[in-house]
């Protein structure tokens, strides 16, 4: 299988590369750039692309120092890895700006991007949006509509993905630092940018809670993944189709992670540190593939999903208005919001499909006047 | 250009709908059907007309080019595939823009879905599900020259006019000797003539 | 939080998720009854039985999917040489019987019609019945108990269902569904003929110059075979078609013949009047191979064309036009259904095609010939050994001496022990009112949906002092019973079917039956044994039986005796006659020129047209014709509980022409002198404007059968189903369609029954189009 048809000439268009796509793990509720009306060539989106990956991961670096107190709490046992979030935000970024110059992309984002920041939206439904993230981003209720074990299985690794994300990113940037006073422990001071947030008894449930966070994480993610590996084994409608790199690779990835993950604290509990540097290396080297594959590969549903969202309160903005759901010309059904349609004819008309008055009819109407047509005018009869 | 694909011929069809029943029971989505069988002659004659995916060659995939999240690949050898279910966000662009009214939609599980011409029987060498059971052979599948052989002199066409656009499908429908130089009306309606709404 | 509702109402909020989409593109109803959260298809471990479909009379191959807890949980096309791995949907979703939620698992049981079933032990079912047939039989004579079978059983259970009428219960009562079916294309091949089959197999249809399908609706009834018609026309064959209704395949033929219900054989004798007269008759042909050529000859003198045009209602020149084609085609072949079979001159109708054929010469060649479609799986084996009143195995006649002789050597049973030829399962029925017969067994039917006339028939069951009923799911009629008992589905167990080319195949055992269930050869030995009998019934299985069958059919024009179960899994299926092991079957009969009766000759038989037993009058005005649409079986007990079935056709109909001033979906009350019911118009061109079509498949309020009536075909007592005087009129709201019966405790599988009450006519005859189903 090969990626999608490349017959389309992406148009991006100037304006803020870098908004929303911050490049942190877990899902960001991203809103696209603004794009403009003028086409580029596929050269001068990679420019673009390039130019907001090096301004994105610039950031970063800037970020990590001054958060690391000037590299004070750095800690450089850690580089490989602050190195490859580096390398990710600067390949999230670019591909994020080269998926939102296409059409499609660009002209739904623009109109989520209008809905979202609507203060009479706001004002009218307050909790839409918030209701929306909540649904479509954390508790992914659509998942359980396909299938209620895999909802089940998603959850589990996105949780665990987003807990795991959440401690390890901060410490990779020398962000957060756990100190003590005396200097072995029970009494824990976490600190943020040096700032002391809590201090805590490292031998009380919550200290176990924060020094195994990772584990927890682990246990998520290794029952999540190993569900999905098994289904990708046994289901015949998961097996069609489906291609090593992009559907088991990021499971074999989150599995070995985590059971390296597993094995260091198992190593230092139970083997006082045997084979420690060897999983230690495995470890790093695993995520650091990982974090570099995110772009690329299947995990940058991560990045896009947030997309549903945009949608969805697009449409939601514009159904609030009574009369904007268009209806067929022919049969009269509804086929979706009329700012919606007229937003879809754009993106046709972008892409040089010049039938974009056919999308004023239903699917069931173009199929009987193409079938009515083909009576008419091709043949009626057996011959 | 055309390989081993679908050949549509609904002057064959009785309608039967076998092919919606058989598209069921293909193994990647059981219990779904995603071929449509319509009565275009409604109220005049029991005419029908079976539609799969035709696989859109040029442009490529009307539908993977307005899919606003990457979702529906196209593979080397032409097939447009289902949308990707961890990329799709269930727009519906695809369902509004497809000129042959071919995708459908899970509103409930955000997820488009459509003919992918049943990847998992191809790959094992055996035909899609609906060109297999059809009792007509309205939808025949395989080589040109193997519907020759059961059809000798058979004509195909594989374009389609959409008002000014021609749209050139990887699946071919069957026309007489003396239509084929033409393309396949797409059924179009003509809306305007010199600014003058004519509908 | 995700509501999924798409309409906004004003003054109710917003859903959340505002998606709207545009119908036939948002709905996935999961028809097959798994729900698609719970399918898990298994790459390995799984394994395909070759069988043949439980349906129609073309009897198509498919493989079965077992997994591996030996359940059967899908199917696949095989290619086998009759369906070539086509499929029509009723054969795609038949597997989804097999472990359906509505089925029977325990005997049902209860005192008298007002109680409630209660489940029992099957020897508590068994030996109640065996009291009450002996009650019945003690008090009014052995001829007081009946037994009906049917023609979708397995051949080995049809030889059982005769065997056990007559010595078990000793009864002359005995008759079958297949009455309801095709018997007046039977009792026309044997009049003619001298052998009870179609004359060629369907891949003669790919050689002919000219096919003539008359009363057949082949795209929905049989609709595999319509491969071979239109592969006949690839190769050039021109296709006449005769029926009221524009069918699938009339609608593209060439000439396309609309004739009145019940004109059929006024129509026929007037082509023959024109191959006569232009000359086009096969004289040497008649010359040496016919009686009664002269009679007839003088009798269709007197159908001009433009006599028969003006009966039949349609134009002369087209009556000249389906002569010429017919006749001067090199290769003529004539097929044949219930269209012509469903009358009250059934028997004649079917006469007046073989005349045209024979006169034509068009008989016992490649390509030239005549055949019956049979409508049931086993329609043609189901009438050959012996449940059909008047026959006995080997299709031998129970009123010939010497018939009744070998029968009764083969049986070991004392000739006067063998009863006389009872009555046809009409006739039946009427004793039943009558008290004449007061018991009754039914095994694989519904008469409550299939006989004519509803009225009457609930009249004579409900008489019945006595009613068990065999079926796996509970029928109408089974629902009206005192016992029923739970059989097994045709994947349940093995045996032999024979097609409309009198093709014998064999059905393979694809899962074990559930618990509580037993096959019905199980069931009628053990009644044997407990009546006494048990020695005459010593079957394990359908095996056992088919090695007697095969012995009682030697020598006989319905010779089984060569046709082996190892023979029939090695060919895949060979037509009888088949007199030894070493034969290869006779797919092509007359090959010789020779026919069956002891002549050798075609006895030609003279017919006189004459109007149908239900008058018309200015109160009922127009025919109604009944008929099958695709996606449902005959009585539609297996059919209706499927859900992709349901999903395409949830409801019957009412089919008038524009012209009545009727709109698409309006309720049409439809009246005729035994009831009127309330159907949604589905308004076509495509149907005679002084004629209305409903199809059959569904049970009282919405029975086509309430309205049709019953009178009988003096020979073949087939009823005349497929014309009724009737009117139109409009109503205020269509009848619903109910639910289909379930053992108490239990609800008709829901997943399935979502759409029955639809009000609304499906958009074409075939179904409904895929985008009408949100």
């Amino acid at each position: 299988m090969t990626e999608p048809p490349q017959t389309v000439e992406p148009t991006p268009g100037p304006g803020d590369p870098a908004a929303g796509a911050l490049a942190t793990d877990g899902p960001a509720p991203g809103e696209p750039p603004a794009a403009g009306p003028t086409p580029q060539t596929p050269a001068a989106v990679r420019r673009r692309a390039s130019l907001a990956g090096a301004v994105v991961s610039a950031l970063l670096v800037i970020a990590i120092v001054f958060g690391s107190r000037l590299l004070r709490d750095f800690d450089s046992a850690l580089l490989p890895y602050a190195v490859a979030t580096v390398f990710l935000a600067f390949g999230v970024a670019y591909r994020y700006t080269v998926w939102v110059s296409a059409p499609g992309a660009r002209r739904l984002f623009k109109q989520g991007r209008r809905s979202f920041f609507s203060a009479a939206n706001f004002r009218k439904a307050p909790t839409a949006l918030p209701k929306m993230i909540a649904t479509y981003l954390g508790f992914q209720k659509f998942l359980g509509a396909r299938s209620h074990a895999r909802w089940a299985a998603h959850q589990l690794v996105f949780w665990g993905c987003l807990l795991a994300a959440a401690i390890t990113f901060p410490l990779t940037w020398g962000w957060f630092t756990f100190t003590s006073s005396t200097g072995s422990g029970p009494g824990y001071e976490m600190r943020i940018w040096g700032f002391k947030v809590l201090g805590f008894d490292s031998l009380s449930f919550f200290g176990w809670i924060m020094f195994h966070g990772l584990d927890i994480a682990a246990v998520l993610v290794i029952a999540g993944a190993s569900y999905f590996l098994w289904r990708r084994m046994k289901d015949r409608g998961a097996i069609t189709g489906q291609r090593f790199a992009y559907d088991l690779v990021p499971l074999i990835c989150l599995v070995v992670i985590s059971v390296t993950g597993l094995l260091l604290t198992f190593s230092s509990i139970f083997l006082h540190g045997g084979g420690y540097e060897f999983l230690a290396v495995l470890h790093m080297v695993s995520v650091v593939f990982t974090l570099i594959y995110i772009p690329f590969g299947k995990f940058f549903h991560i990045v896009q999903r947030p997309a549903a969202v945009g949608m969805q309160l697009f449409k939601y903005t514009s159904r609030r208005k009574d009369e904007a759901v268009l209806a067929c010309r022919r049969c009269h059904e509804p086929i979706d919001t009329a700012p919606y349609v007229e937003n879809l004819q754009g993106t046709m008309r972008d892409l040089d499909l010049r039938f974009d008055t056919w999308a004023e009819y239903c699917p069931r109407c173009k199929r009987v006047l193409r079938g009515t047509a083909y009576l008419d005018h091709v043949k009626k009869g057996f011959k | 250009m055309m390989g081993r694909t679908i050949f549509i011929d609904p002057g064959r069809c009785i309608g039967c709908q076998a092919c919606v029943s058989a598209c069921r029971e293909c193994d990647s989505h059981r219990g779904k059907s995603m071929i449509h069988l319509d009565y275009p002659d409604e109220g005049h004659s029991v005419a029908s007309l079976p539609t799969v995916c035709m696989h859109c060659e040029d442009p490529v995939a009307p539908c993977a080019e307005v899919c606003p999240a990457d979702a529906i690949l196209v593979t080397a050898d032409g097939v447009v595939q289902q949308a990707d279910t961890t990329r799709c966000i269930g727009c519906a662009n695809c369902v509004n823009a497809c000129p042959f009214g071919v995708p459908k939609i899970d509103l409930q599980a955000k997820l488009q879905m459509k003919c992918n011409l049943c990847y998992d029987r191809t790959a094992y060498g055996l035909a899609p599900m609906c060109a297999t059971v059809c009792p007509t052979g309205a939808l025949f599948y395989g080589t040109l020259d193997e519907l020759r052989a059961e059809r000798p002199g058979v004509q195909v066409a594989d374009s389609f006019t959409f008002g000014s656009t021609t749209v050139a499908t990887g699946v071919a429908m069957v026309v007489p000797a003396d239509k084929v130089q033409w393309p396949v009306p797409g059924g179009l309606p003509v809306v305007e003539i010199n600014g003058r709404d004519v509908r | 939080m995700t509501a999924t509702d798409p309409a906004s109402t004003p003054g109710r909020p917003l859903p959340l998720d505002p998606s709207l989409a545009p119908p036939g593109t948002r709905q996935f109803r999961d028809a097959g009854g798994i729900p698609a959260d719970r399918w898990h298809a298994d790459q390995n471990g799984e394994t395909l039985v070759p069988t043949h479909c439980c349906f129609c009379g073309v009897q198509c191959g498919m493989y079965l999917r077992v997994d591996r807890g030996g359940k059967v949980f899908g199917v696949e096309p095989r290619n086998h040489d009759i369906n070539r791995m086509r499929l029509c949907p009723k054969g795609i979703n038949a597997y989804q019987q097999v472990n359906h939620p509505d089925r029977l698992t325990a005997p049902l049981m209860r005192g008298n019609r007002d109680e409630e079933f209660r489940e029992v032990s099957w020897d508590e079912a068994l030996d109640h019945t065996v009291a009450e047939i002996r009650r019945i039989q003690g008090e009014y004579g052995n001829d007081a108990f009946g037994l009906l079978g049917g023609a979708s059983l397995f051949s080995e259970k049809t030889y059982l269902v005769g065997k056990f009428a007559r010595i078990a219960l000793k009864s002359r009562h005995v008759d079958y569904n297949g009455r309801l079916c095709m018997v007046s294309a039977a009792g026309a091949n044997k009049l003619a003929f001298g052998i009870d089959r179609a004359g060629n197999p369907f891949s003669d249809i790919l050689l002919t110059d000219c096919l003539l399908i008359a009363g057949s609706n082949v795209g929905e009834c049989f609709p595999v075979m319509t491969q071979y018609l239109w592969g006949a026309r690839d190769r050039g064959a021109t296709l006449i078609v005769v029926d009221p209704r524009e069918t699938a395949v009339a609608r593209t033929a060439d000439v396309h013949v609309a004739l009145k219900p019940g004109t059929d054989s006024a129509f026929f004798n007037a082509v023959l009047n024109v191959v006569i007269a232009e000359g086009l008759t096969d004289e040497a042909y008649l010359a040496a191979h016919t009686t009664g050529w002269d009679e007839v000859k003088k009798t269709v003198a007197d159908y001009p064309p433009s006599r028969s045009a003006e009966i039949c209602g349609v134009p002369e020149e087209q009556i000249v036009q389906v002569a010429r084609m017919f006749a001067g085609a090199g290769k003529a072949m004539a097929w044949h259904a219930r269209g012509v079979e469903h009358h009250s001159q059934g028997v004649e109708n079917c006469l007046t095609i073989i005349n045209l054929c024979v006169a034509t010469g068009n008989i016992g060649k490649p390509g030239a010939g005549y055949g019956t479609i049979t409508g049931q799986g086993n329609g043609q084996g189901g009438r050959e050994h012996g449940q059909k009143s008047d026959l006995l195995p080997g299709g031998r006649s129970i009123t010939n001496p010497e018939h009744r002789r070998q029968i009764c050597e083969i049986w070991g049973i004392d000739e006067a022990e063998l009863p006389l030829a009872g009555t046809s399962m009409m006739e039946m029925v009427w004793q039943m009112q009558r008290k004449e017969i007061r018991g009754l067994v039914g095994i694989c039917n519904n008469p409550f949906v299939s006989l004519p006339n509803y009225a009457t028939v609930k009249d004579g069951y409900d008489t019945l002092e006595f009613h068990a009923q065999f079926d796996f799911f509970l029928s109408e009629t089974a629902a009206n019973a005192h016992v029923v008992f739970p059989v097994t589905v045709w994947a349940e167990d093995e045996g032999v079917m024979a097609n409309a080319e009198a093709r014998v195949v064999k059905h393979n055992k694809a899962q074990e039956p559930p618990a509580g269930v037993r096959t019905d050869t199980w069931v009628m030995c053990e009644l044997a044994r407990r009546l006494g009998a048990g020695d005459k019934f010593d079957f394990p299985d359908s095996r056992a039986v088919f090695e007697e069958l095969r012995i009682a059919s030697a020598g006989t024009v319905n010779d089984y005796y060569g046709i082996t179960y190892e023979r029939l899994e090695e060919t895949g299926g060979i037509a009888w006659p088949c007199p030894t092991t070493e034969h290869p079957g006779t797919p092509r009969l007359f090959e010789d020129g020779r026919t069956y009766h002891p002549d050798g000759k075609i006895h030609m038989q003279v017919v006189e047209w004459h109007p149908p037993m239900d008058p018309y009058s200015e109160e009922y005005p127009l025919s109604l014709t009944t008929g099958r649409t695709v996606a449902h079986f005959l009585s539609g007990n297996q059919t209706r509980r499927l859900g992709a079935l349901v999903e395409q056709t949830p409801r019957p109909w009412v089919e008038v022409h524009p012209s009545h001033g009727f709109r698409n979906g309006d309720p049409v009350r439809v009246v005729t002198r035994r009831g009127s019911e309330v159907f949604p118009a589905l308004v076509t061109e495509a149907i005679r404007p002084d004629t209305v079509f409903v199809p059959y498949h569904w049970p009282v309020p919405t029975a086509a059968n309430a309205l049709t009536i019953d009178a009988l075909d003096p020979r073949s007592k087939i009823p005349e189903y497929k014309v009724c005087a009737a009117r139109i009129e409009p109503a205020e709201r269509v009848d619903e369609v109910p639910a289909p019966p379930t053992a108490p405790g239990h609800q008709a599988y829901p997943e399935t029954q979502v759409s029955r009450l639809d009000p609304l006519p499906p958009t074409s005859p075939q179904g409904r189009g895929t985008a009408e189903r949100s």
